[in-house]
């Protein structure tokens, strides 16, 4: 009983904070990149605050769906974050088959997307083209490699995938390290960040999010942001449990340490996505298909391993 | 569940960085990616001598490191900034389909081999014998999907790995006298490739072999 009442209190804490910190972490390693100071790393949470007490402006072509649609996302997300592993603590949930899983994150797309044209802008438009052709390329790249985890462990629940106490897949670093690295690539597209789009321009020829998102104000926008910072902080989460996993030495540990483990690769990955996106160059809208082919290709031979029946 | 020895994995690790290779259009990422497969084929090579007692090996290995994986590479990548070649658009299939299809035939490749007699007493058998396979038809893709003369180099040199590793995995090792002969030709090769390269370039104005059937005038 207490013990389960500690997994709510720090799994909440989580779902508040984590957001905000990695956002943070990403922007605090961009700017200390480019010798700047940059903002604290509780800037988010500022931001946030302030967009709330913002008075809204909403179109007057728009429907019920485009107030709503930021609404249901953030339930969505919120679900999400429930019953995916991105923690290795987490409170008690009811079972997650992976297919439903992938396509909850394919419903808060759409209702992005449905706000997005629901106000009628050229910009929404385009961005919502945008954000469907990538989802469209990106989505078998996450299936797969959760699949070929799946298949590893007989089983489609996944948290009973991520379970430490599963040894199917306890001695198998190359399909973790195969499918951690697929799902930060298709992550990297899924939250529109850096290769695909630059989250800090609004320049019409490159963004997507941001088109998407260009109409919302106030505390809409308050919540698209932190609907998409926790998107952020699950899919990240959910590829540090695939690294982490991927020593073996970690299944045995005691939980508050796999716990650290996973704050301080949280941290890493935001670190090292900022240093990514401070070296990188935007790719060409044409040339995308390329870097999604390469976290196909990690699924592909995630399932390959799944094929042959696992491989140390 | 697979148990893979060091030498088993190394040669795999190799015959994924060669897939990779295909995805990518940009010929320095490709003489790279080359460079980390042809270090990994040492590694193994290293590994070799000693389950083999063949200390001729670790030589080998390191004739293989200095000039496969680090001359070759940077003679072409020179080659490459004289004649202001960076980047091969693909003929036939896009780059990363035909990526997606080299991983399907690492798969094929493994199921092949599993069917092969293999030779007992060997530091390596059926999965290496499937990354050589594999590394062979990696570089017969990367042939056939690459309009680029210096790609066709690559594409050459891939094929020639895996044939090496095929060899390396299957036998106690070859004299080396042969394993010298054999590097001396690649060199000698490359460097007659790279030549041609150039002239082809300077005579037609573009190294793309698809074009290279149309008449000058």
């Amino acid at each position: 009983m207490i013990t389960e009442l500690i997994h709510w209190l720090f799994f909440l804490l989580s779902v508040l904070l984590a957001p905000i910190v990695i956002l943070g972490t990403i922007r605090k390693t961009k700017a200390r990149l480019q010798a700047r100071r940059g903002a604290p790393i509780l800037q988010a949470a500022f931001d946030l605050i302030r967009l709330a007490q913002k008075g809204e402006t909403v179109s007057s072509t728009a429907s019920w769906i485009f107030r709503a649609a930021s609404t249901i996302g953030l339930c969505n997300v919120l679900l999400i974050s429930w019953l995916v592993p991105w923690l290795s603590f987490a409170p008690w949930a009811p079972p997650a088959d992976l297919f439903l899983v992938v396509y909850l994150f394919a419903m808060s797309r759409i209702f992005t997307l449905l706000a997005a044209l629901d106000t009628g802008s050229a910009f929404g438009a385009f961005g919502a083209s945008r954000e469907a052709t990538l989802s469209l390329l990106v989505e078998p790249a996450a299936l797969l490699g959760l699949v070929a985890l799946g298949a590893t462990s007989r089983t489609s629940d996944l948290r009973e995938i991520f379970s430490f106490t599963n040894t199917h897949l306890q001695m198998n670093p190359a399909i973790w390290l195969l499918v951690g690295t697929a799902i930060i690539l298709s992550s990297l597209v899924e939250l529109s960040r850096m290769p695909i789009d630059d989250p800090t321009t609004h320049l019409e020829l490159t963004m997507v999010h941001e088109a998407m998102i260009l109409e919302a104000s106030g505390r809409n926008l308050a919540i698209i942001e932190f609907t998409h910072a926790l998107r952020m902080s699950v899919l990240f989460g959910l590829s540090v449990q695939c690294f982490m996993r991927a020593a073996p030495a970690v299944w045995k540990l005691p939980e508050i340490i796999q716990a650290m483990i996973t704050i301080i690769g949280l941290l890493t990955i935001a670190m090292a996505v900022g240093v990514f996106e401070s070296l990188a160059v935007k790719l060409q809208w044409r040339r995308i298909p390329e870097f999604i082919a390469y976290a196909i290709t990690m699924s592909l031979l995630a399932a390959l391993i799944a094929v042959a029946g696992g491989i140390v | 569940m697979i148990v893979l020895t060091n030498i088993e994995l190394t040669v795999l690790m190799s015959a994924v960085l060669a897939a990779l290779m295909v995805g990518s259009v940009h010929l320095r990422v490709n003489l790279w990616l080359y460079g980390a497969t042809t270090i990994l084929i040492a590694i193994a090579t290293g590994l070799t001598a000693y389950p083999n007692e063949e200390p001729s090996l670790l030589l080998i290995a390191l004739l293989i490191a200095g000039l496969k994986s680090i001359a070759i590479p940077l003679f072409l990548a020179w080659t490459m900034d004289r004649i202001h070649v960076h980047r091969d658009l693909g003929a036939l299939v896009a780059p990363p389909i035909a990526m997606h299809s080299s991983i399907l035939l690492l798969g094929l490749s493994f199921l092949l081999t599993q069917g092969l007699p293999t030779p007992s007493g060997t530091g390596a058998g059926w999965y290496g014998a499937s990354a050589g396979i594999s590394l062979v038809l990696t570089g017969l893709l990367l042939m056939l999907t690459r309009r680029l003369a210096i790609s066709q180099i690559i594409g050459f040199l891939v094929i020639e790995n895996g044939i090496y590793v095929f060899a390396l995995t299957q036998t106690r090792g070859m004299p080396l006298i042969i394993e010298m002969g054999i590097l001396l030709d690649v060199l000698v090769g490359v460097m007659l490739a790279g030549l041609l390269t150039f002239k082809i370039q300077e005579t037609f104005e573009h190294i793309d072999i698809a074009k290279l059937t149309d008449l000058k005038d």
